[in-house]
């Protein structure tokens, strides 16, 4: 079945993305001083939760996956 | 205006761990001088032929008390009208559907997607989260969340702790969530794979169809565990990384969804030994328990006026699903008061193991079998845009989204007369959003 050949590719792929985000963060580690951080400090540089909320609800209906950026939802028998 | 009224020192650890809805930095909150924060939006989503519509008014108020504490409550009332793909595939014959009840029935011309068209409904959701910093590096949330409607109870609670090094360049978050759902559909749970009756009288009249031999009601559990990292990479770049796992439990089934069952050659209809009912249907029928883990990325990076945002997720589940989503989003400052933020989303999912867009008459039943579209193989995209405007008494937003699905057969399915057929359509939808966000 071409799922069974799919599952180790992607398994691989979830390792290695897992490593490279690692990485990267651990790269980042220097450290910016807490002055220099009038960019992050951006409204819009924020995430917009309520935005997320309703996107997630949305996707949760219409496709098989959801969470990732926070759990999973759910809470209805979506149609 | 409103971004450079923060102080810079304020919302430093809010930059570095509000991203994604984690917990708000309690020396943030501090200088922030108002007390309340109310979000609202009004959402229109609407599918294309017919389908599905929904109406929802959310609304978001957070109470901040003191610099470490702060309370958040969400209301959400969907109104959910329109016809939902029952499962069936088209014919070049009339199809006639029982209603789940029992009763209302209804008929499909030939040629066209099977939809149940007695699809109506209205949610109700709260949810309430309490957060409080303990200490200067360490925050904690813990909240409930619950939702209703006719069919369905889901009541929840979750909790997350977050905690900051490296002066606040890198914070780290655990959070676990565990939630049970109460289903109770119309008409009962059907038995899996048994054949759709003829239309029957609902003897007792209380629709929950004891009296058909079906349970009345059933339950599932679903805890997730989550756990990450979000990181400054440099002045301009952030980077968060979080991994999931999920454990569902219980009846994953959607009790309104069937399967059409069809002649191996010639793709007709298969006749039904039911009474009242000329073909062949047998209700879907998903394994009781499902694994899922999701590992999900995302890179902010500030330019002097506008900002960018990328996110990436992997999912794999133990259906076989795997899937991966790609988002980007660019916001345009325009000038002090407005911005304008396109978006682009990707999707794209394996299909489960056992989606069966038809069985075959004479074939061995298989363990398990759904044809709802949302475990096909399908692609995805979504491309929109929003538009911001601040004034002094807050900041209003209108946002629209075109979202279109392309579902595909499962191989082999496209026999004798339904090879001419569009056996999974594409879904197309427009999401329309109306916000308003004030402070006082």
């Amino acid at each position: 079945m071409s799922t069974d050949i799919k599952k180790p590719r992607l398994r691989r792929g979830l390792v290695a993305a897992t490593l490279v985000a690692a990485a990267l963060a651990t790269a980042g580690c220097a450290g910016v001083e807490p002055w220099e951080r009038d960019l992050h400090a951006r409204a819009d540089m924020q995430a917009d939760a309520h935005d997320a909320a309703i996107d997630d609800h949305i996707y949760f209906s219409k496709e098989a996956s959801s969470g990732g950026r926070g759990f999973a939802g759910g809470g209805c028998g979506c149609n | 205006m409103q971004l450079k009224k923060k102080p810079i020192g304020a919302t430093l650890a809010a930059a570095t761990c509000s991203l994604l809805g984690s917990l708000p930095a309690a020396p943030a909150a501090a200088q922030e001088a108002k007390d309340w924060s109310i979000d609202t939006s009004l959402l229109y989503y609407g599918e294309d032929n017919g389908r599905v519509e929904d109406v929802s008014l959310m609304a978001t108020i957070r109470r901040i008390f003191d610099e470490d504490r702060s309370l958040n409550a969400t209301l959400t009332v969907d109104s959910l009208t329109g016809a939902t793909p029952n499962g069936a595939v088209p014919a070049n014959v009339p199809q006639t559907f029982t209603g789940p009840s029992g009763g209302g029935g209804y008929t499909v011309e030939p040629g066209e997607q099977p939809l149940d068209t007695t699809f109506l409904d209205t949610r109700t959701a709260l949810s309430l989260s309490w957060q409080q910093a303990a200490g200067n590096a360490t925050r904690w949330s813990v909240g409930f969340s619950g939702s209703d409607e006719y069919d369905y109870l889901h009541l929840g609670v979750d909790a997350r702790l977050e905690r900051d090094f490296n002066m606040r360049n890198t914070t780290a978050f655990v959070g676990l969530a565990y939630g049970q759902d109460d289903i109770k559909p119309v008409g009962g749970t059907p038995i899996g794979l048994s054949p759709m009756a003829g239309e029957v009288e609902d003897e007792d009249g209380d629709d929950d169809g004891d009296d058909r031999g079906r349970e009345s009601e059933d339950s599932k559990d679903v805890a997730d565990v989550l756990i990450g990292v979000t990181q400054v990479l440099s002045r301009r770049s952030l980077l968060e990384v979080a991994y999931s796992y999920g454990q569902s439990d219980g009846y994953l089934t959607d009790p309104y969804k069937i399967l059409s069952v069809v002649d191996p050659v010639t793709g007709v209809p298969a006749a039904s030994t039911e009474e009242g009912i000329p073909y062949l249907y047998l209700y879907e029928k998903r394994p009781d328990s499902r694994t899922k883990q999701s590992l999900f990325a995302e890179w902010r990076y500030a330019l002097d006026r506008d900002s960018f945002a990328l996110n990436f997720r992997f999912m794999d589940d133990d259906w076989g699903v795997q899937s991966q989503t790609a988002e980007a989003r660019y916001r345009w400052n325009i000038n002090d008061r407005s911005y304008l933020e396109p978006h682009l989303r990707w999707y794209t999912q394996s299909a489960a193991d056992f989606y069966r867009t038809v069985l075959f008459a004479g074939d061995a039943l298989p363990e398990f079998a759904s044809a709802d579209y949302r475990l096909a193989d399908l692609d995805a995209y979504t491309i929109g845009a929003k538009y911001g405007l601040h004034t002094d008494h807050g900041e209003f937003s209108v946002r629209l989204e075109y979202y279109q699905q392309s579902p595909t057969e499962s191989p082999g399915s496209a026999v004798g007369d339904l090879a001419n057929l569009d056996l999974t359509p594409d879904m197309k939808a427009v999401i329309v959003q109306f916000g308003y966000q004030f402070d006082f």
